[in-house]
């Protein structure tokens, strides 16, 4: 869908002389539509040729070809999603690339570079039979041992969440044949197959990184992959082509001839692109816009997605500091979360993109989440409550000051500060809003990301923040590090509250040592009931990343290899 | 004259070495950590110890600045932490579109701004004069991200004349005259952009600077013996008033280059402005200085051309 200059010529000669034409006003059949029969037939004015394919489990009429134009925000510098978690570099490369597995929507696991796998008993001994006839873009075989080299030598290095699951639990991996690879750990370990997609396993070829550091490795730039598309051509900062893989395993797809990235900074521009043509697909749109865009005549189509090539199921959390004498007492941050109207978080900051959290966990993680658990509702009469009782008292409409509070000076105000990106500034108003209806004033303190990170992890110097924890596709990636004792510490984006407690502790070891999904479950849900009682997070919304495309191309996945089925008419 | 000359040349490497320092150092105190961003959350205490000495982080800063500057001597400039390339590799390719960005918008905001300057002087205090007047204040005041943003609206949504983004169309893969035709096509805004502000700096110094030559003796001689208004300006004020042009260009160069930061990011186009951004967001320390250096270098280097050519356009000079 790009526009040459000629085009734009023409156009402009054209202007205000020729109305638009009615698009397909007469077609029988349109792009998108189920197939009743098989083949390809021409349709419309156009005479396009429309092909019968396989989009996400369903046959429908397709136009094969193509480029699609995808806007990144930044420049992504490497394309080796294996060393690297950094959402740029997974977005621009993911689709040269697979895991073992692919995780479906509700995050079963489905066989990619895998065909099958069989776990033993104890779930410590994960054995995987690889699909036969795979080739790399070079053309040489895909083998067990690409599997090794990739995990041992790059996933388990640079890799930080596959490292900081993995590395201490597995005993090692070995690959009994060219087409098998097992996994040993020390101890039961349940949560493998949610690691193994793209996202947080994708699998490089080992005959073209061994023996060279792999953070360095040239094929960064030009990378050979098994994935649906290949490299095609990379220049810094202004775009990089993929290009089809007709030899690609999964037969038949994709159906793009090229998927061109284009570093687009700027959001404003983003959507200028977008408007104007030149891009088709956005990979998030601020609410206010999307609103706009869609009331233009069918013009563009969304998709709402949890996962994004960076972080799946993340959600905005309030960090209360434990550390701290009014934040460390439970009836405070009781009140506190009270006294917050979350609703009004999703409707007026992210404008209704995503949900109220329901629980500690994020709903993305469908089997774990605790269902029916109640967290303390919006009332600021309980939270006046709460707060008097806790020895901060004062008239309505002022701040409140201590009287008997342990370990604060009698007339001390209640004023906590507020750490947070400049970019959630919105959320930091409200918050500051909603508290000082109950007395509590909030001082912000707007940081860039390192200064945050120096702040909250290394200095410990907050009352309160707001982070964007990503919750993954597993407890065990993106939760427990905010809840383990043992992550407390200067590491960034660990347990920001400083929570202790040893049972849940315990819990979420018994977890990850456990295979049966229905067992997890249970001890998930021990956590979150002793978690919802002690509050050391306040667990605000669940935002949803909206896809915005133009409605000449479809089928995008709202998962990893978004673009494998997909397809654009020019 | 060689003695100035010599002089002069012998100020450009402290110069730089002193940047060098300065920039480090602070580059270095700035708060944050590389590994975090390199983590992006996710990293364990062992991820983090692992990075730190694989980059050698945890050495004290004065260690590292000294093999940071002797390695800068024998020209390397270290690898980024973010992509594992060197440095040179990653700024060299991005030169070219700044280069292209800023000197062209020089080019025409000289032309334009010298040009304005001289209409506005030949008829001072008069209607075109005020309009040129009035319309710089406005060019300077108006911050360039919102000009910017209105070019957009207007000639990439509304009149779709101009791309919105990028140097070259998506995917284009044409070369020779096709691909410099593209690359104009797509250079127009952003240049426009940039060269708004620096054309109405430059008018309004040219103009002053004929005004006030107007009321010199020799130009009253001038007039003195019959020759016009145009002819006055154009033989005898003209040269004169260039001096003040020359500096100003001079030194607009490093200025130049910090609105082309925003005039990159706007419009997406691949400059080193854009790699400036992205570097700092990121704390890829090699990257920013190797960076900083060179824009440091540039300006230094400008500054220099600067008032070797003004010796040549004022002869006092050479005499100081």
């Amino acid at each position: 869908m790009k526009k040459s200059l000629t085009s734009v010529l023409v156009s402009l000669a054209a202007l205000g002389v020729i109305p638009s034409a009615p698009i397909n006003a007469a077609t029988p059949i349109s792009q998108g539509s189920p197939c009743t029969t098989e083949g390809s037939r021409v349709e419309g004015p156009k005479k396009t040729k429309l092909v019968c394919a396989s989009v996400q489990g369903e046959r429908i009429w397709i136009t094969k070809g193509g480029d699609l134009v995808v806007a990144i925000s930044q420049d992504p510098g490497s394309l080796n999603p294996a060393a690297t978690t950094a959402g740029a570099v997974h977005t621009a490369s993911e689709l040269m690339f697979n895991g073992l597995v692919e995780l479906d929507e509700k995050l079963r696991p489905t066989p990619e570079l895998a065909e099958s796998w069989t776990v033993d008993k104890k779930a410590k001994v994960y054995t995987f039979k690889l699909r036969r006839g795979i080739k790399w873009h070079d053309g040489v075989p895909f083998t067990s041992a690409d599997v090794k080299y990739t995990f041992d030598e790059v996933l388990l290095k640079y890799h930080s969440r596959t490292r900081a699951a993995m590395l201490t639990a597995l005993d090692g991996i070995s690959t009994p044949d060219a087409h098998t690879v097992r996994f040993t750990f020390k101890e039961p370990y349940g949560p493998l197959l949610l690691q193994l997609d793209v996202t947080e396993a994708p699998i490089l070829p080992a005959h073209i990184y061994q023996g060279s550091d792999p953070t360095k490795n040239s094929a960064n730039l030009a990378p050979v992959g098994t994935g649906p598309f290949k490299f095609g051509s990379y220049v810094r900062g202004s775009e990089i082509v993929l290009t089809r893989n007709a030899n690609y395993f999964k037969k038949g797809k994709p159906y793009l001839d090229r998927v061109i990235m284009r570093v687009i900074p700027n959001a404003a521009t983003q959507l200028i692109a977008l408007e104007s043509g030149s891009v088709d697909f956005l990979w998030g749109v601020p609410g206010p816009d999307r609103a706009r865009l869609l009331r233009r005549k069918k013009a563009f189509n969304t998709l709402v997605a949890r996962r994004n090539p960076g972080g799946a199921n993340c959600m905005m959390t309030v960090s209360f500091n434990l550390n701290r004498p009014i934040t460390s007492n439970p009836s405070v941050r009781r009140a506190i979360f009270h006294a917050i109207n979350r609703q009004a978080f999703l409707t007026d900051v992210i404008f209704n993109e995503g949900s109220v959290a329901a629980a500690p966990f994020s709903k993305g993680i469908v089997w774990a989440w605790g269902r029916n658990l109640k967290l303390p509702e919006y009332s600021k009469s309980k939270a006046n409550t709460l707060l008097d009782a806790a020895g901060w008292t004062g008239r309505d409409g002022t701040t409140r000051t201590a009287q008997g509070v342990s370990g604060v000076a009698n007339g001390t105000k209640l004023s906590i500060d507020f750490l947070h990106f400049p970019n959630f500034a919105t959320y930091a108003e409200l918050y500051k809003a909603q508290l000082t209806e109950v007395g509590i004033e909030v001082r912000l303190r707007p940081l860039q990301s390192g200064p945050f990170s120096t702040a909250v992890f290394a200095n410990r110097d907050f009352d309160t923040n707001i982070i964007s924890y990503c919750n993954g596709n597993d407890p065990e990636i993106g939760i427990r590090r905010m809840y383990d004792t043992a992550q407390i510490g200067s590491v960034a984006f660990s347990n920001a509250a400083a929570y202790s407690n040893r049972a849940v502790d315990a819990l979420f070891q018994q977890a990850r040592n456990t295979l049966d999904l229905d067992k997890r479950q249970d001890l998930y849900r021990r956590i979150q009931i002793q978690l919802v009682k002690d509050l050391p997070y306040l667990w605000l919304v669940e935002p949803k990343a909206t896809r915005i495309y133009a409605s000449s191309c479809g089928g995008f996945r709202p998962y990893s290899l978004f673009a494998e089925e997909a397809y654009c008419s020019s | 004259m060689t003695k100035y000359v010599l002089r002069r040349l012998t100020q450009v490497a402290p110069t730089i070495v002193g940047i060098i320092c300065a920039s480090f150092i602070l580059v270095r105190l700035a708060p944050g950590d590389p590994i975090d961003v390199l983590a992006s959350g996710n990293g364990d205490e062992a991820y983090y110890e692992f990075m730190r000495t694989k980059y050698q982080l945890d050495e004290p800063l004065v260690t590292q600045l000294w093999a940071y500057f002797s390695n800068v001597l024998r020209g390397d400039f270290g690898t980024s932490y973010l992509t594992g390339e060197p440095v040179v590799h990653m700024i060299i390719p991005r030169i070219g579109s700044t280069v292209l960005l800023t000197l062209s918008s020089i080019f025409v905001s000289t032309i334009i701004g010298v040009m304005c300057g001289l209409l506005a002087a030949w008829r001072v205090d008069q209607t075109v004069d005020r309009v040129v007047l009035r319309l710089s204040t406005l060019a300077i005041a108006a911050p360039s991200f919102w000009i910017a943003q209105m070019m957009l609206l207007l000639f990439a949504l509304r009149l779709g004349i101009f791309p919105s983004d990028g140097r070259n169309s998506p995917g284009f893969s044409g070369s020779g005259m096709a691909r410099t035709i593209d690359t104009i096509w797509h250079l127009i805004l952003p240049m426009t952009v940039l060269a708004i502000q620096e054309s109405s700096t430059i008018a309004r110094l040219t103009r002053i600077g004929i005004v006030d030559l107007l009321d010199e003796d020799h130009i009253r001689l001038a007039r003195a013996k019959g020759l016009s208004d145009l002819q006055v300006i154009s033989r005898h004020a003209l040269r004169g008033s260039l001096r003040s042009v020359v500096t100003v260009i001079g030194g607009r160069v490093g200025h130049v280059f910090s609105g082309a930061v925003v005039v990159e990011l706007i419009f997406g186009w691949p400059g080193l402005g854009q790699l400036v951004l992205s570097s700092s967001q990121a704390q890829d320390t090699p990257v920013l200085m190797g960076v900083l250096i060179l824009v440091a270098a540039a300006v230094v280097v400008t500054n220099l051309a600067t008032d070797l050519t003004y010796m040549v356009i004022d002869p006092r000079v050479r005499l100081r």
